[in-house]
């Protein structure tokens, strides 16, 4: 079976992570990107902050032609995309544009798109709807967007899974390698902040500091957890063949050893630590889904102490949603790219927000600020407690 | 009033067009000197539509080729205007 490796990595978070570089030292620097949204007007609401991304300039990234027509998630993966393959080293030509795939996850993608394509119809009558944007109606729109501008050619996928997208999208990746259908496939998601999610979010109950008493506050596994500070930001991968990393010199990060999806989070940690003859020995650093929230930060506590066992106390554990809030399908990749700069600097991401601590998360928690340790092996969570649940081991490549 | 129905519809097609409004000539091809394709023209019709709350048939949209003929075009439907 082929090995798989990780040799690029693109990345815009929302604590000023502009590429690996700027992201590893805002993650390992404990910086938090939550703040006041400015992109929409929060007059109305309770709550006000999210974790959302300042000065993007999509310009610098991919020119600034054609960017009218784009929404803000095509803009971000296109970025991250382009930044993933230049990382890579990778050009992409017409000789071997067909060998490359791309496979994206997203779920809110659309949603401000539809909204605002409504509103034209409905307050101005749907003569005046302005098909350049429409488009940007559908949920494939950025990795479409993302193929014809950077000219991949090979197969263009998007998964819509939700919380687990993203990560979702690089186990296709990693699937379709296997499987002989390309020797790289760039992988990973986007997710953009909207006045729409938003809304719906709020109106669901699900965000922090709507409880008179409660913290606004984005704190993992902390007893004063309430709900989710929702975030934003793109993370792309280029998966390779490592075979096909090596013929050409490449740069490898990580290897992806193996993964599990399963209605049950235990059971996805399970398979994704099964494959490989580990067992639960050597589990370096789980980058969690944890979004503090009372039930998944209990679930995905409760997983990890009945997949790693005993095992669980001497892996480092922490939630990097607590600088970047939860940003929805893009979380996965934002926790895989800080898993591939885990094992590059040796160090496990803070846990910020950690200051009292719940019986029912029992684990130790990486504390306020980055802990330098071995790390070899780390486990990335991607859960919800709608059952969407994937994990996705990678390693230090040893050759 | 031309003058400024010419420069209005201009600016309207070097923001779509993402060219810049001085390199834009009474007869420059839309397609083969300013790049639009047929997404392009669409957006094109309907903003001087909305523009000036008149209603061009799409059947007329291939004569929509340079700036002169589509401001001949639209002044054609000046007189028929929706409200």
């Amino acid at each position: 079976m082929p090995r798989i490796v990780i040799t690029g990595v693109g990345v815009i978070s929302p604590n000023g992570g502009i590429g690996k570089d700027s992201f590893s030292n805002a993650i390992f620097g404990g910086i938090s990107g939550i703040k006041q949204i400015s992109l929409f007007d929060t007059s109305d609401f309770k709550t006000k902050t999210a974790a959302q991304i300042d000065n993007f300039m999509p310009e610098n990234i991919i020119g600034k032609d054609g960017l009218r027509v784009l929404d803000r998630s095509t803009k971000l993966l296109c970025s991250s995309a382009k930044m993933a393959l230049d990382d890579a080293g990778f050009a992409v030509t017409e000789g071997n544009c067909r060998d490359v795939g791309l496979a994206v996850g997203n779920t809110f993608g659309s949603l401000q798109s539809i909204s605002d394509f409504d509103k034209v119809a409905i307050k101005e009558g749907p003569k005046y709807i302005n098909p350049s944007l429409f488009p940007n109606t559908v949920i494939n729109a950025g990795a479409s967007q993302t193929a014809i501008r950077l000219n991949i050619k090979g197969f263009n996928v998007t998964i819509s899974t939700g919380f687990s997208a993203s990560l979702d999208a690089v186990i296709y990746a990693a699937d379709s390698i296997k499987l002989g259908r390309k020797n790289m496939v760039l992988a990973g998601g986007v997710e953009e902040l909207s006045v729409q999610e938003f809304i719906g979010f709020y109106r669901a109950g699900c965000l922090a500091g709507l409880e008179d008493g409660s913290s606004e506050l984005s704190c993992p596994f902390d007893r004063r957890r309430n709900g989710i500070i929702l975030g934003e930001g793109s993370a792309i991968f280029v998966l390779e063949k490592l075979e096909s990393a090596l013929g050409r010199g490449a740069h490898i990060y990580a290897e992806i050893k193996s993964y599990g999806s399963y209605f049950g989070a235990k059971d996805a940690m399970s398979q994704a630590m099964a494959k490989v003859s580990l067992g639960t020995e050597k589990i370096d650093y789980i980058c969690c889904a944890a979004n503090s929230t009372k039930e998944l930060d209990r679930q995905e506590t409760s997983a990890i102490k009945e997949a790693l066992a005993a095992k669980a106390d001497s892996a480092k554990i922490g939630s990097i949603k607590s600088m970047i809030g939860e940003c929805f399908s893009a979380s996965g990749a934002l926790q895989l790219a800080a898993g591939v700069c885990a094992i590059e600097k040796q160090m496990a991401a803070p846990n910020l927000n950690y200051e009292e601590p719940d019986p029912d998360c029992g684990l130790s928690y990486t504390p306020g600020k980055a802990v330098s340790s071995e790390i070899e092996n780390v486990l990335i969570n991607a859960f919800s407690i709608g059952g969407s649940n994937s994990s996705l081991m990678i390693s230090k490549f040893a050759g | 009033m031309q003058d400024n129905i010419e420069g209005e519809i201009k600016s309207l097609i070097a923001e779509i067009l993402e060219k810049d409004p001085n390199g834009i000539g009474p007869d420059s091809r839309f397609v083969e000197d300013l790049g639009m394709d047929s997404l392009k023209a669409l957006e094109i019709l309907v903003a001087v539509e909305k523009k000036y709350k008149i209603t061009i048939p799409e059947k007329r949209l291939p004569e929509m080729n340079t700036l002169s003929a589509t401001v001949a075009i639209a002044k054609e439907f000046f007189t028929t205007k929706t409200e």
